[in-house]
């Protein structure tokens, strides 16, 4: 694993802040990946996924019951520790229930200078582009009276066309290790976690540095069996890592933070806010978004896109969506014959003992198949 | 656990029993006679669409509390289970899904179960546990579903293109109404329901107001009438009703006549009641507390046009999910600070529920608010509105005993 992006990610904050000084840029911390970061950045904003685990999960109970999850928990001890005071704003565009108390009760707590709920659409029919057009538009006049500065389309055109190179080389970046090259899914997990946290215009000569690299090491396969990560908000990387240990090769995820994003690319021949709310609504959605079929289409293109051998569902407790979602996609899976496992992840994520002797066992399946 | 009957006393609760009868009865009535049968999640406009296409609407939500007060419902939540859901979902999803998946193949049930649908309509709209049940059933019963959209917005944000899209929506739907029926709609008939709607609404609201009243015409216990608020917008059925309430609950005021002879404390009741423990109103009383009002009752009233149909019940749509959940924490608590003053609260009691994570959600700023802005003390209890394993009475009981006393002090009784 090459530690380049772990340690651009560890040092994330302390970059935002120069930016904000040096350059005088704000920085806007967004909910979920719906938040379109192009806008964002077409106002010179950096956008900034919140994200993490805080040190001190309790400190979120004074505002959130511990049946919340966990992340939205993280995210709200983070805040009240002050972590994230560098921030200009808060952007939330509609997912889970969770998030969305989380964003109101952030929005009420710590009382962020900008606020705003995006509401997307869920499907793809003609009323839906309109809407959604009239939606963001409402974003960005929200932006320009904040920023006072004036909306530009071609500033919005360059945005995308960045995006649309970072986003390609990651999604080739899944594909070389797919055709053998020896890269690890932690390096993969930091790079998809560093667009979400870092100016995007510093991220790509890095990527295709990374890239050039990966293509050159020799191709010879893992050996291993080919997993499909599933779940939401997974930033456990010690479990990832175990998967790794025990025989396992993450090929592909289907997670808040992954292919996903990555997969698709703006139309950059269009109108660029049309071509971007259809991305935005055209992309495979996340289980808070989707609908059964959505689901099972995504999951069964990724397995045979990415030849998966077997899918582990890592679900964070108290998801509402995802735990919905597992025992249709088990059955499935199941149907097709393709192993998988759920972890349900508890509170203090980490590989715990269970953990362990649940993927060792799991593997042994695998192993005696 | 402890269950057990409420003691309910308005008269109107014989009218409604047989109402609720009624409204099941059509259902099965319906699908005896070939009619279709959709069933649809609750608190939206679909409602008045389809009294004013003669559809007979089924509301799994609405069935639930039904299943709790019976206690059928942990054998659904045993159903579920089996099927590899967890245990933390909200009840609602628990207890419908493995209604629906198993428990309506049993024999004898209350009021003869639920019919299966005919069809089904799938929102991407309201709580994830409501969206994820349709999805459920859609997977399982082999019927049309529409799916629609539903974007979820704060009511104060709400604007034009929201309402239009939503428009567009219920156009997408009438459609569909009018393939599976085969019958044409026709919106002075939905006119009609929408004028039926707004109608009860304004009788609900000022239902709600006569609360105000020292001593309290009646209590939370009562809440059961809502029932034609989920079930009957739309139709005469809720107006005749919530006519015969207010009769009766006026004529009892102009009496003096509390719900209680000596009324000493007046209380808010913040989430959704213990389905399967509505008697826990009634605990109130050893210290002449009577609960006035709720989060959860100033939800369903909303004004409507009759000259606006289509959008009417799109906006009805549109607000019906926010109102009560945490899309908007600023907005919810509006409606609670208005009602503490309204209705001259004394103290509140929250119920964090551990089903429904979007109503619970944002209740230590509503206790902050309480305390900080209006100074009226607060207890939070932990409970779950469907399920009574994650209910201790004990526990219950210790919190509130002393709550009551300190009010009781406070107030210098
Ligand atoms: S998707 Fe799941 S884990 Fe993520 S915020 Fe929502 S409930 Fe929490
Ligand atoms: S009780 Fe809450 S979580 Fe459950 S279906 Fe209703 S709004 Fe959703």
């Amino acid at each position: 694993m090459s530690t380049k992006f772990k340690d651009l990610y560890d040092r994330h904050i302390e970059m935002i802040q120069e930016e904000q000084r040096k350059n005088e840029r704000l920085a806007i911390g967004t909910l979920c990946s719906y938040v379109p970061v192009e806008i964002l950045h077409a106002f010179n904003i950096l956008p900034v996924r919140l994200w993490g685990q805080s040190e001190d999960i309790s400190q979120a109970d004074a505002l959130l019951q511990i049946y919340i999850c966990p992340p939205a928990r993280h995210i709200m001890a983070l805040g009240l520790a002050g972590h994230y005071d560098f921030l200009d704003g808060i952007v939330h565009s509609y997912t889970c229930d969770a998030t969305c108390g989380l964003f109101n009760i952030w929005c009420r707590n710590l009382k962020p200078k900008f606020s705003f709920l995006l509401s997307p659409p869920y499907i793809d029919i003609d009323e839906a582009i309109e809407y959604s057009l009239a939606e963001h538009r409402g974003f960005i006049t929200a932006l320009e009276n904040f920023t006072k500065k004036r909306f530009s389309v071609d500033r919005l055109r360059r945005s995308i066309n960045l995006y649309n190179e970072a986003r390609a080389y990651i999604k080739e970046i899944y594909d070389v290790k797919h055709r053998g090259a020896p890269v690890s899914y932690l390096d993969i997990y930091y790079i998809n976690l560093c667009l979400q946290v870092l100016p995007v215009e510093m991220l790509i000569s890095l990527y295709q540095d990374y890239l050039l690299a990966a293509k050159e090491m020799v191709s010879k396969g893992s050996g291993k069996y080919r997993i499909l990560l599933s779940g939401s908000v997974i930033s456990d990387v010690d479990i990832m890592g175990l998967i790794e240990q025990r025989g396992g090769d993450i090929v592909v995820d289907d997670t808040c933070l992954g292919f996903r994003l990555v997969q698709d690319r703006i139309n950059e021949d269009e109108d660029p806010l049309t071509a971007l709310v259809k991305y935005y609504l055209r992309r495979p959605p996340c289980s808070s978004r989707a609908d059964f079929p959505a689901r099972k289409n995504h999951v069964l293109e990724m397995i045979s896109l990415f030849d998966v051998d077997a899918v582990i569902f890592m679900h964070q407790k108290f998801c509402d969506p995802h735990l919905s979602d597992h025992p249709f996609l088990k059955k499935v899976l199941d149907e097709k014959g393709i192993p998988q496992m759920q972890l349900e992840l508890e509170e203090e994520e980490g590989l715990t003992g269970q953990v362990q002797t649940r993927l060792e066992s799991f593997f042994e399946i695998l192993e005696g198949k | 656990m402890e269950a057990g009957k409420t003691r309910k006393r308005l008269k109107a609760n014989k009218a409604l029993r047989e109402i609720i009868t009624q409204f099941y009865a059509d259902s099965h009535r319906a699908k005896a006679e070939g009619r279709p049968v959709g069933w649809i999640p609750p608190m939206n406009g679909l409602i008045e669409l389809f009294y004013a296409m003669d559809i007979a609407p089924v509301f799994p939500e609405n069935w639930a509390p039904v299943c709790a007060a019976i206690g059928t419902n942990k054998k659904n939540f045993e159903y579920t289970a089996k099927r590899g859901f967890s245990g933390d979902l909200c009840g609602y999803f628990r207890n419908n899904v493995g209604y629906a998946l198993e428990g309506i193949n049993e024999e004898n049930q209350p009021l003869d179960g639920l019919p299966e649908p005919d069809f089904l309509i799938s929102f991407g709209a309201g709580c994830i546990p409501t969206m994820k049940t349709f999805q459920v059933l859609c997977d399982h019963f082999d019927v049309p579903v529409l799916r629609a959209d539903l974007p979820q917005v704060a009511m104060e944000d709400i604007k034009e293109h929201h309402i239009q899209y939503a428009v567009a929506q219920m156009k997408r739907l009438i459609r569909f109404l009018e393939e599976i029926t085969g019958k044409k709609f026709d919106i002075d008939r939905l006119r009609q329901a929408v004028a039926y709607t707004d109608e009860a609404c304004r009788l609900w609201d000022e239902l709600m107001s006569k609360r105000s009243t020292i001593p309290a015409p009646f209590s939370a216990a009562e809440l059961g009438i809502m029932f034609v608020m989920v079930t009957r917008h739309g139709t005469e059925i809720a107006v005749n009703f919530l006519k015969g309430v207010l009769q009766e609950v006026n004529e009892k005021i102009a009496r003096g006549e509390g719900v209680i002879p000596n009324e000493k404390l007046r209380l808010f009741w913040d989430n959704i009641p213990l389905w399967y423990n509505m008697k826990l109103f009634n605990y109130f009383e050893k210290w002449d507390a009577v609960v006035v009002a709720e989060t959860y009752s100033a939800a369903w009233s909303l004004r409507m046009d009759p000259n606006k149909p289509l959008e009417s019940i799109a906006y009805k749509t549109l607000v019906s999910y926010p109102l009560v959940s945490c899309v908007s924490l600023h907005k919810r608590l509006e409606l609670i600070v208005k009602a503490i003053r309204a209705y001259k609260i004394d103290g509140a009691i929250l119920h964090s529920n551990r089903s429904c994570k979007p109503i619970s959600m944002g209740q230590m700023d509503i206790q902050k608010v309480l305390a900080e802005e209006l100074s009226v003390p607060s207890v939070m209890f932990d409970g779950d509105h469907m399920d009574g394993e994650k209910f201790s009475m004990a526990q219950f009981q210790t919190r509130i005993d002393a709550f009551m006393e300190m009010l009781l002090a406070k107030k210098d009784y």
